[in-house]
């Protein structure tokens, strides 16, 4: 199942996963690629504070053109979170 | 009595503020409680019962809790609104502490500034302050800020830059900073004020155990001068910490 992000430009899930860890990495000196997943807690495993997680929100509306809402940024604690919560806000198909 | 009504009125205002701005926020609030509502680490310190050693005096008993409600207001903004308190059985009311604070975020990537108001009172509420505070600190982009330093190296801190207004201008920087292995936390918090052409500040330290989710042993210390009594205070102390956040 493909879904349009704000621009119109069609998705799948699996790109959306990998286009969030990639921005998660350049988040994240040091840790290698394969090291972050879909499992991989934001907090406990990356070591970001309360206030790190809202550096996503900018690349996410540069790459994936979805305007994240700061709270649930915070909320987030891991980095599947982080794809459900931008693929959730992406358009359906009809 | 007043002083106490002041506190309730402030945070019953953000609570209302924070609701009309968003008709369905109860169902996005959180609660967490720690050691501090006030500060970069006031959600990884642990609320604590302790036993404690204050300089020129006999072994106290202190019971040091900040409680903390979040929601939203817009896109990029969030509100905070919270209580503290520093007491305990045998302690001196001047050296308790009870505050409430109601603060605002905004996220302007790459920094988030924070406005808010807070009341500070001694355990007798005869000394007291309500100041309004601004302050701002970057969101990241050098190594170890808001995060880990490396895999290896579980070692970050932030820095805050901010000014109080109440009793004048009071600047003032914070810089705080935690290590983490495994069940062992570490964090060491200074603020430094610039009050009436002076400098004051205030350092305060713990190490943490963590012995089942979010209960630990706690070991904790400070040292310096803070608001509102501005009295200079030296302190060590052993007990239980609870932290009740979400992650916990």
């Amino acid at each position: 199942m493909r879904r349009k992000d704000d621009l119109g430009h069609s998705w799948t899930n699996g790109g959306v996963e990998r286009a969030v860890i990639r921005i998660v990495r350049r988040l994240s000196p040091g840790f290698a690629r394969k090291r972050i997943t879909k499992k991989t807690r934001l907090h406990q495993d990356l070591g970001w504070d309360d206030y790190y997680p809202l550096r996503v929100v900018k690349p996410i509306r540069a790459t994936l053109h979805e305007e994240l809402e700061d709270r649930a940024v915070l909320e987030l604690k891991t980095v599947g979170d982080l794809v459900a919560c931008v693929w959730n806000a992406m358009e359906a198909p009809a | 009595m007043r002083s106490a009504a002041a506190v309730c009125v402030l945070v019953a205002l953000a609570a209302t503020a924070a609701a009309a701005q968003q008709p369905n926020a109860l169902g996005h609030w959180e609660l967490l409680v720690g050691h501090s509502y006030s500060s970069a680490r006031a959600l990884m310190q642990p609320a604590t019962f302790t036993l404690e050693k204050v300089e020129g005096s006999p072994l106290y008993s202190v019971l040091d809790v900040g409680a903390l409600v979040r929601g939203s207001i817009a896109a990029r903004s969030w509100i905070e609104t919270g209580l503290r308190a520093r007491a305990g059985s045998a302690r001196p009311e001047s050296q308790r502490l009870y505050g409430a604070m109601a603060r605002v975020y905004r996220e302007l990537d790459p920094v988030l500034v924070a406005v808010g108001g807070e009341y500070q009172a001694d355990g007798g509420f005869d000394v007291h302050s309500l100041d309004a505070t601004a302050e701002l600190t970057p969101l990241g982009g050098l190594p170890g800020l808001g995060t880990w330093v490396s895999p290896a190296v579980h070692l970050r801190w932030r820095p805050w830059i901010g000014a109080a207004m109440g009793d004048g201008v009071q600047p003032y920087v914070r810089l705080s900073a935690d290590w983490v292995q495994g069940r062992l936390e570490a964090g060491v918090e200074e603020t430094a004020w610039l009050v009436s052409g002076s400098g004051r500040s205030y350092v305060k330290g713990d190490v943490s155990v963590q012995l089942l989710g979010g209960v630990f042993v706690t070991a904790s210390g400070e040292l310096g001068r803070s608001p509102p009594t501005w009295v200079h205070t030296g302190r060590i102390g052993l007990g239980l910490g609870f932290r009740l956040a979400p992650g916990d």
